[in-house]
């Protein structure tokens, strides 16, 4: 990555899209929008100094959804350009509202406001699509309860939480605990507001809230100062029981150890994607190594119909995790997933080796989810266009499998089909070398040769 | 003519492409639609099968 950002040959233009494209082979025009940031990347140091004092916070997509960013951010921590950006949704100052704080404080004066979106144009030979792909969202799976269930979440959500740098620093705790512990903090605050207000009214009528609360409940009375009294008092009343409810629920909070990965989420399911992603059954298997590295008593059970560790190493990896890092493979298809006491999701599948429908209770279940076209790929394909395969990937055929319908324009890594890392940097190098070809063909000496 | 590329996407396939035309001596231009290049990669906390830092 850092490689990216310094190569002189490289013009980094992140936070930008394609708007328009035409031409051919050897000479396209290219419209780029790069859209305002309202941070100039010149000035930026990217200390950070902005994000730490700004009083907005976002939920963060690069946490996927399991922790909080400020409306001044870097997408990741370690990110190129390391460039802050402002979130225009989100911003105080940009929707009108009064702030400026990340204004005042940034040292290299680097906030502008009034950044607009700018259009580039390039003139280039060929052209590479390596757009990537979504994870399927498994809310379309009704059976496995992905949204009602707090303790079942994606691989890739999963990831973030056994990352060092994620939302929990790598350890596993639960959704549903982090989720109470975040209400608990917001409840708090909300205490602390509402208990100096109820100071207030005490002080000024000399008695306490609860003696004012029992006579009001009798006599009612209009004024309007003494409703707010009894208004606050009710909702501090009831903030106390839910705050006391949750603190209950997270005193004994651990960190999840039976874990469950389910295979085949979205894919090869003939009601959604009928291919096998490819990668979901080693990136299960490492995952439940990591998780195994980080807490040794972790076990982990992993439901597949089987599973496809076909690569290079892959086979011998899976059988180092079933022999030294606590994964059980059961054979069969997860049936549905139901919430058990202590909000352990519990699943229901058949064990097809035993022929018998068995019930476990787990800590937290991973859906290993299908890898499906990125949204947006649609628009992009009719900008360069370029022509999709059945499922909304770039069509490609076996023969040529970076080409795609148009000269000069070439696919890799998951833009045109699932594949995992290795196969699409493979598959990048391909494609480098079929543009390098285009480029070095449209060369008007050598053109002259050939003729 | 052009002697120069266009890459769509700053991903694992499209940053190992930029790499790859730029050691060429090709200039690319690399569009990311997010504010930080690393895509899906980077969100991963290692890989397999070598458990090696993704980033």
């Amino acid at each position: 990555m850092l490689d990216v950002g310094r190569h002189p040959n490289i013009d980094l233009l992140a936070y930008s899209e394609v708007q328009h494209i035409e031409g051919q082979a050897g000479n396209f025009k290219v419209t780029v929008r790069k859209k305002a940031r309202y941070v100039d990347e010149d000035k930026c140091t990217g200390c950070g100094l902005c994000s730490e004092k700004c009083p907005t916070t976002v939920v963060d997509a690069f946490n996927e959804g399991l922790g909080m960013r400020r409306a001044v951010y870097a997408y990741f921590a370690q990110g190129i350009p390391s460039t802050r950006t402002i979130d225009p949704d989100h911003c105080r100052q940009l929707n009108g509202k009064k702030c400026g704080i990340c204004q005042k404080v940034c040292q290299a004066g680097a906030i502008d406001y009034t950044q607009q979106d700018r259009l580039i144009e390039l003139q280039v030979g060929a052209v590479i699509a390596a757009v990537g792909y979504d994870v399927f969202d498994p809310a379309q799976i009704a059976e496995y309860r992905y949204r009602e269930i707090e303790n079942v979440v994606t691989a890739i959500e999963f990831e973030r939480l056994l990352s060092a740098s994620g939302p929990t620093s790598g350890h596993v705790y639960r959704p549903s605990d982090l989720n109470a512990k975040a209400e608990i903090q917001v409840l708090e605050k909300q205490a602390a507001k509402s208990g100096r207000m109820l100071a207030r009214f005490e002080k000024k009528y000399g008695r306490t809230s609860a003696d004012f609360f029992m006579q009001y409940q009798a006599a009612p009375t209009d004024d309007a100062d003494q409703e707010k009294w009894a208004r606050v008092y009710q909702e501090d009343l009831a903030r106390k029981e839910r705050l006391a409810a949750l603190n209950d629920a997270v005193k004994d909070a651990a960190t999840a150890k039976r874990l469950a990965f389910i295979q085949c989420v979205g894919s090869r399911d003939f009601r959604f994607y009928p291919f096998c992603s490819g990668y979901c059954c080693m990136h299960s298997i490492k995952e439940a190594i990591i998780a195994n590295e980080h807490e040794p008593q972790t076990v982990s059970t992993i439901f597949g119909m089987d599973i496809r560790a076909v690569g290079k190493g892959f086979e011998e990896y899976k059988i180092r995790g079933g022999n030294k890092s606590g994964i059980t493979y059961v054979r069969g298809r997860v049936a549905e997933i139901i919430e058990g006491p202590g909000r352990n999701p519990v699943v229901v599948y058949e064990d097809t080796r035993t022929r018998s429908v068995k019930q476990e209770a787990f800590d937290l279940v991973i859906l290993a989810t299908a890898c499906a076209p990125t949204r947006g790929i649609a628009e992009l394909a009719a900008t360069l266009n370029v022509a999709l395969d059945d499922y909304g990937f770039i069509k490609t055929v076996p023969s040529a499998p970076v080409d795609t319908s148009m000269r000069g324009i070439f696919v890799c890594g998951c833009a045109g089909a699932p594949m995992d890392v290795p196969e699409s940097v493979a598959q990048a190098s391909s494609a480098a070398e079929r543009a390098a070809e285009i480029i070095f063909q449209s060369d008007p000496v050598k053109e002259k040769a050939v003729a | 003519m052009s002697k120069e590329v266009l890459v769509i996407g700053g991903g694992i396939a499209g940053m190992q492409a930029s790499l790859d035309l730029a050691d060429m001596g090709i200039r690319v231009h690399l569009v990311e639609k997010l504010p930080s290049i690393g895509g899906k990669m980077a969100q991963l906390d290692k890989t397999f099968p070598t458990n090696d830092c993704a980033i």
